[in-house]
């Protein structure tokens, strides 16, 4: 799972733009199960396990990852930008990216050594920002560089013991675990969707749930972690190295009651988020047609959304086990 | 030498306090050719030629700004204070290398958006940490004092130009490489001496000690300079790949500016011209009042970004200067100004 992460990580897809990312998957899943691509491009696969659940399991991870998107391009060469779901504004400046088809720029600002002292203590607007490809002109920077062209951080994948520090491990740190489920036996038969555009509104879940016509769900997922020096309490949210996150209810989603207390009470070394903050697909999928019960089980992930993401790969793995066993705890519900 | 990928070498390599890769990778590039001069301070100078009266110093600083750590916290994550000028606002999740006992990656922490309540405001290093991952294993790895510097691969971008951290000023230390490497071949009217400088980052403070100790007959100095951005008036600034910016300004040679513009124009080397009122910001302030003073002049390569990881050059603008300052010395430099 370890190497297949980091091959997701060094995969570029920012939301709408997941190509290269699915097709990766598929190669990794398609001997293990059956699948198909729907309309918007969500992967959804069928496991067939040793039994069948009397209830239909569905397990979600999303293949896209924040970026930008090209809007306009200046005389001088140089590229006008909207980002492509929540970036945190303070991550932006004066970083690296690179474009589909490997053009990298730079997101310059003015010279500290120019800016007033009260210029200095602000963060430039957005909107005020570009990419530098080296361009000359509008029309060099055109050949390399169309409007609507994406773009995402151009950031390197490094381990240290198990802190591992990349872009989009939200949520190729769920791929990968929602891979290793399906490349394994499993005792029960589930339905696995890889879903585009979580980034820009949990789009392609709502499709892919839609197709799936599930009555649970889980959702594998990253959330932040802000365990940094300083913080107290309920401020952490989560702690790394500490297991995986199940939440009671966040910003889009107040989760299942019933699969919460079960996830709760697995011996798997697992976390309660302190934070109603955040959301994730669970959004869209819990509302799917007549309703889903859901859960999330994430990973903790500090300066999520940036270029700089960290987890700890035991995190990962705990995920994966506490899927796993979940899969195991809804396939033996019956309606009585 | 290829420039593109000696440029990468060199802005990868690591020069802050006593910490000396990028003297190793330039000394590399070098070669066999050059004697060393031992100075004081982590400054290094080569003679590369001459069997003359006078000498022409050709100066740059090899040092990059950086960090060191002031405090390891009680769950390892690092408080640092700056050394050098930084963009605190270029910091958060970007990548550094803290040299501990061992060479250890960390990133500049961030504190999600939904879980602050006001906009932030970036007037103190004190509100930012390095995360290394380590937890409290850092206090074992790291002390009070150790450098902390950017950790970035330099890449190329568009026909030669090349981003990366610490283009300031492994630019004028590539100049400086460029032109040994033509003169090699070339009989020169006055003895060349290359100086690396240590500690132009936290004040100028190399170059004073070691233009003492050369006492050279005059001297060119090659930093980088503001280039062309949005947000930068054109008065204050070069244009990235028209050609290498000489300085004018009162602590600067006239005569040396005026030599150098016209070698320039006679041997069809694109160049701009960079006016400044008064002091420089660069080690040729100091280099000019060393012991009864040195006739100095300041050419330097526009740069984007300066001193954050995301600095831009035209590698075409580093060669155009040591196509400069080369074709300068072999014109006879300031001699019977």
């Amino acid at each position: 799972m370890r190497n297949i992460l980091r091959e997701l990580c060094e995969t570029n897809g920012a939301s709408g733009r997941e190509t290269a990312v699915r097709d990766r998957i598929i190669e990794l899943i398609r001997d293990h199960c059956d699948y198909r691509v729907d309309a918007l491009g969500n992967i959804i696969a069928f496991k067939k396990g040793e039994k069948a659940p009397e209830k239909r399991i569905m397990v979600d991870a999303h293949m896209d990852e924040v970026g930008f998107i090209a809007t306009y391009i200046t005389e001088s060469g140089l590229i006008n930008f909207a980002t492509v779901g929540g970036i945190n504004t303070e991550c932006i400046l004066s970083q690296r990216v690179v474009f589909e088809n490997g053009t990298v720029g730079v997101i310059g600002g003015k010279p500290t050594h120019l800016l007033s002292a009260e210029a200095k203590k602000k963060l430039p607007e957005v909107d005020s920002l570009y990419i530098d490809i080296g361009a000359r002109d509008r029309a060099e920077a055109e050949r390399y560089v169309s409007l609507g062209d994406t773009a995402v951080f151009c950031s390197p994948y490094t381990e240290q013991g198990d802190i591992i520090t990349a872009r989009a491990i939200d949520d190729r740190a769920g791929c990968a675990a929602l891979i290793k489920l399906l490349r394994e036996d499993s005792v029960y038969d589930f339905y696995a969707t890889f879903s585009v555009q979580e980034e820009v509104g949990t789009r392609g879940a709502a499709t892919a749930a839609f197709a799936v016509a599930p009555d649970f769900c889980l959702c594998l997922e990253a959330t932040t972690a802000c365990d940094i020096e300083g913080a107290e309490g309920a401020k952490n949210v989560c702690f790394l190295n500490c297991g995986p996150i199940i939440s009671f209810m966040d910003r889009g989603t107040l989760y299942d009651r019933e699969l919460f207390n079960a996830a709760n009470a697995s011996a798997i070394p697992h976390q309660i988020k302190t934070a109603v903050a955040g959301g994730n697909n669970s959004a869209a999928i819990h509302k799917s047609r007549d309703g889903v019960r859901t859960l999330a089980i994430s990973t903790p992930c500090r300066y999520l959304h940036s270029a700089s993401c960290m987890s700890s790969y035991s995190d990962i793995e705990g995920a994966y086990a506490l899927a796993k066993e979940m899969i195991s705890v809804i396939g033996g519900m019956s309606d009585d | 030498m290829n420039t593109v990928s000696s440029l990468k070498k060199l802005s990868e390599s690591v020069f802050i306090g006593h910490h000396n890769d990028t003297l190793k990778v330039a000394e590399q590039m070098l070669g066999d050719f050059g004697k060393r001069i031992n100075l004081t301070g982590g400054n290094t100078a080569y003679f590369i030629k001459g069997e003359s009266d006078r000498t022409v110093l050709l100066e740059a600083h090899i040092d990059e700004i950086g960090f060191t750590v002031t405090e390891v916290c009680e769950r390892g994550f690092l408080r640092v204070a700056t050394a050098g000028g930084f963009d605190l606002r270029a910091l958060p999740s970007h990548r550094v290398t803290v040299h501990g006992k061992e060479k250890i990656e960390g990133v500049f922490t961030s504190i999600p958006p939904h879980l602050t309540k006001d906009e932030a405001v970036f007037d103190d290093i004190d509100k930012l940490y390095i995360d290394t991952g380590l937890g409290e294993r850092a206090k074992g790895l790291v002390s009070v004092g150790d450098f902390v510097t950017y950790k970035k691969e330099a890449v190329e971008l568009l026909g030669g130009r090349v981003t990366g951290k610490s283009l300031d000023n492994r630019a004028g230390v590539l100049t400086l490489l460029l032109v040994a490497e033509k003169i090699k071949a070339a009989s020169v009217p006055a003895n060349v001496v290359l100086l690396f400088c240590n500690q132009e980052e936290i004040g100028t403070r190399g170059a004073v000690t070691s233009a003492f100790a050369l006492n050279p007959n005059e001297a060119i100095c090659v930093d980088v300079s503001f280039g062309d951005q949005p947000g930068v008036a054109p008065a204050e600034c070069g244009k990235l790949g028209h050609g290498p910016m000489i300085g004018v300004s009162p602590i600067l040679s006239k005569s040396m500016y005026d030599r150098l513009r016209a070698v320039a124009s006679k041997k069809e080397i694109p160049y701009q011209c960079e006016v400044m009122g008064g002091r420089t910001a660069t080690d040729a302030d100091m280099v000019s009042i060393s012991r009864e003073g040195v006739p100095t002049a300041l050419v330097s390569i526009p740069l984007r970004n300066m001193h954050t990881d995301a600095e831009v050059v035209d590698t075409a603008d580093i060669e155009s200067a040591a196509a400069l300052v080369y074709e300068y010395i072999l014109a006879g430099g300031n001699e019977n100004a």
